[in-house]
């Protein structure tokens, strides 16, 4: 008896044999319910198999070869989403591009760089203006005109994000990208398997939208600053500033003024480690500011912007007012088994500067990085590019999707320290600010600046060029300390691992 | 603004003085008392007509204001002295952005530039407690670089080298005197051998990084500062294996 008991219970786990062979010790109606137990077990072990069949179909490892084409859904609209969903669709995978609001705008600066321009094909219908003047004005109404070096190809394209989102969803669209009005609610995933994501989907009129399941195979979250995906995750948090902005209509004759002209204000007032910004939009200009370590006070920043372009906005009426967290890093996880986060919601905006549309954009699987990428004999994410016919996919993992992000990390780092570099000596203080000023007027550093925005690589100039400037820098930076009196009410910021409070310092202290 | 408050207070004073005798005279010839050397007894003089408040170029200097300081150094004062006037900076040597420097001369006829250094920090000063709108009529366009030099050396540089250079001697000094303690080698034989040289560049060098307490702290954070970024960027790769390695 004991013997038929171990043989049937050897199919099932060890913990379930113990009570069975302890039962069958004791009595007779525990004898039954034992014999009852186990085969009750057997029928359930079966049933278990019966679907693991099942299951084993649907869980692909990674790297496993597809008959079909590759799913992948991209939870957000914005520039980072739509341009990965129509890299995606280009590419032949399925892809779902899920947006909970179709009109939706983000409040930014707006400007946009010609490589961008280039490569993503962009029609000139969505840049409202040229910016080919900038102005940088310091503390002390010191004004220098940067932009001298641009020739008539180069330029700062100005957009309204609303038109710029609506044109690069629409186009993914076109190219054969799903768009779902919805608003992602979940996701869940099952080993191998596929990933389920839960979203309410927002049928024509509707207000409340209906849940529903989607399976797919990939899951990219370009959900912005605020992203659910990333929770989802478990990447964790980062550092933001808050940017703050208001849409001013000015009469005529000031927008004549800012036809292709952007104003920079640095200085304590308008913020302690940013910048105001003047940018012109179509019949309106941006006037607007951030901050990081001091969010509290963005009300009077923005006060302080205003004053500062007073005379130069006057007659003008405020026609939106708009705020929105802006990362300062990456997140400690971008990417967590088949699911990668891009643009906003992993932190790719730089610092000093404060732009994200580009490195947003590039993020994923775009013609600028995925050429070098098909170069890997194994993992590739879209292996088809240079193949003719029949495409294949190959199924993509958590190793390939890391290989991708290193691939970004790589190109775009040196970008990144710079603009680190310089917001870490240059917005520390009002003589830091003034210093940096005064540096700008430099053809030199024009030159460079410009060059390193527009076309988005770290160019090295000419050494001896490159030893003037640091000469001329520490001079400024010395002057500039010095000419601050001793009793100066102004702060001095720094920019390491201290709490925001801390990182504030008077100057006369 | 100052002048007037002050001149009407003592205007004031001047003029109280004189009414009340004015009033008690006469009360007095209404009463019919003639020969006014009467109850009117005279006041002791206020300290302004005393002359214990100086006028005139006597009181020059001792007005705390800028103005004032100009005037009594004979400066040509046909104007504003670093004040904000409707919202806009004025001074009298400030002219289409810049300062004028031949309005700076010094005693022997050269430039004073301390006075233009002054000036400088005076003007940022005021814009950075008082910000003012950045109009297109009135830009900025003073470059420091417009300073020479040694005007920036022997006003910042050399007092602060002087110190250093105590400093330096001091601490030199302090360990010699204990290196002689403990092995008994006299000060001028410590430097001779090769180690004494490496210490006193080390204390040399030492004073001009470390300038006072406060700098090992100031370095500290900088440390953290320069690589707090980098340690954020790579907290994706942490305890992963790069696939660029």
């Amino acid at each position: 008896m004991s013997a038929t008991v171990v043989a049937t219970a050897s199919t099932v786990r060890a913990a379930q044999v113990q009570p069975a062979r302890a039962a069958a010790r004791q009595g007779a109606p525990a004898l039954r319910r034992a014999f009852a137990g186990a085969q009750l077990v057997q029928a359930k072990q079966q049933q278990r198999a019966q679907r693991a069949v099942g299951l084993q179909v649907l869980a692909v490892k990674d790297g496993a070869v597809l008959d079909r084409p590759l799913r992948v859904a991209v939870i957000g609209g914005g520039p980072s989403g739509a341009c990965a969903a129509e890299s995606l669709a280009k590419g032949g995978c399925e892809a779902y591009l899920i947006e909970r609001k179709m009109d939706n705008c983000k409040p930014c600066g707006g400007a946009i760089p010609i490589c961008m321009v280039e490569e993503f094909d962009l029609p000139m219908e969505i840049i409202d203006r040229r910016v080919t003047k900038m102005k940088m004005i310091s503390p002390s109404n010191r004004e220098v005109d940067v932009g001298k070096t641009l020739n008539e190809k180069e330029w700062i394209g100005m957009c309204r994000r609303e038109v710029f989102d609506d044109y690069l969803r629409k186009r993914a669209s076109k190219l054969g990208a799903k768009l779902i009005n919805g608003l992602y609610m979940g996701l869940e995933t099952k080993g191998d398997g596929p990933i389920t994501i839960r979203y309410n989907e927002y049928k024509e009129g509707d207000k409340v939208g209906t849940p529903t399941t989607l399976e797919v195979d990939i899951v990219l979250g370009a959900d912005g600053a605020n992203s659910r995906v990333a929770k989802d995750i478990d990447a964790g948090e980062y550092d933001y500033a808050i940017a703050f902005q208001e849409r001013i209509r000015i009469p005529e004759d000031k927008m004549e003024y800012y036809k292709d002209l952007a104003e920079m204000y640095v200085g304590d007032d308008v913020s302690p480690d940013f910048y105001g910004w003047v940018f012109p939009k179509y019949d309106h200009v941006a006037v607007g500011t951030g901050t990081v370590v001091n969010k509290t006070a963005i009300k009077q920043y923005q006060q302080a912007t205003r004053d500062r372009a007073k005379v130069k906005t006057e007659g003008g009426q405020i026609i939106r007012v708009e705020a929105h967290p802006i990362p300062e890093h990456p997140r400690p996880r971008r990417v967590k088994g088949r699911v990668s986060l891009v643009g906003d919601a992993a932190g790719y905006v730089t610092k000093c500067s404060g732009e994200g549309i580009y490195f947003a954009a590039n993020a994923y699987p775009t013609p600028t990085l995925s050429p070098s990428l098909t170069k890997r004999p194994t993992q590739t994410f879209l292996s088809l590019t240079k193949l003719s016919a029949v495409a294949f996919f190959s199924l993509t993992g958590e190793r390939a999707l890391r290989n991708y992000l290193d691939e970004f990390d790589r190109k775009y780092w040196a970008t990144y320290k710079v603009l680190d570099i310089l917001q870490k000596v240059f917005y520390r203080s009002n003589p830091a600010r003034e210093a940096f000023v005064e540096l700008c007027e430099s053809n030199y550093v024009q030159k460079m600046t410009f060059d390193s925005y527009l076309y988005k690589t770290v160019v090295p100039g000419n050494p001896l060029d490159d030893v003037k400037l640091l000469a001329g820098t520490v001079g400024s930076l010395l002057r500039a300390n010095a000419l601050r009196s001793k009793d100066s009410k102004s702060v001095n910021v720094s920019f390491g691992s201290k709490s925001n409070e801390e990182k504030v310092t008077m100057a006369s202290t | 603004m100052m002048q007037c408050a002050t001149a009407t207070r003592t205007a004031a004073a001047v003029c109280a003085r004189p009414v009340a005798q004015r009033t008690v005279r006469c009360m007095a010839a209404e009463n019919g008392a003639a020969g006014t050397a009467t109850a009117v007894k005279e006041r002791k003089l206020s300290p302004l007509q005393r002359g214990g408040t100086l006028q005139g170029a006597a009181a020059a200097g001792k007005d705390a204001s800028e103005k004032f300081k100009s005037m009594a150094e004979g400066a040509q004062s046909t104007g504003p002295v670093l004040q904000l006037v409707d919202g806009r900076f004025s001074d009298y040597r400030w002219k289409n952005g810049r300062w004028d420097l031949s309005l700076f001369k010094g005693a022997d006829g050269e430039t004073d530039w301390d006075a233009v250094i002054d000036a400088e920090m005076a003007r940022r000063k005021l814009l950075e407690d008082s910000p003012i709108p950045c109009t297109n009529e009135d830009p900025v366009l003073f470059d420091t670089a417009e300073i020479p030099w040694w005007a920036w050396v022997r006003r910042f540089h050399l007092p602060e080298a002087e110190k250093l250079n105590g400093r330096a001697a001091m601490v030199g000094y302090v360990l010699a005197l204990f290196v002689d303690q403990l092995t008994g080698v006299g000060l001028l034989d410590q430097q001779n051998s090769f180690l004494g040289k490496v210490l006193l560049h080390v204390a040399v060098f030492g004073i001009l990084l470390i300038r006072s307490s406060s700098d090992i702290d100031k370095f500290r954070g900088l440390i953290d500062e320069a690589t707090f970024y980098d340690k954020q960027w790579n907290a994706t790769w942490e305890g992963q294996e790069r696939p660029s390695e």
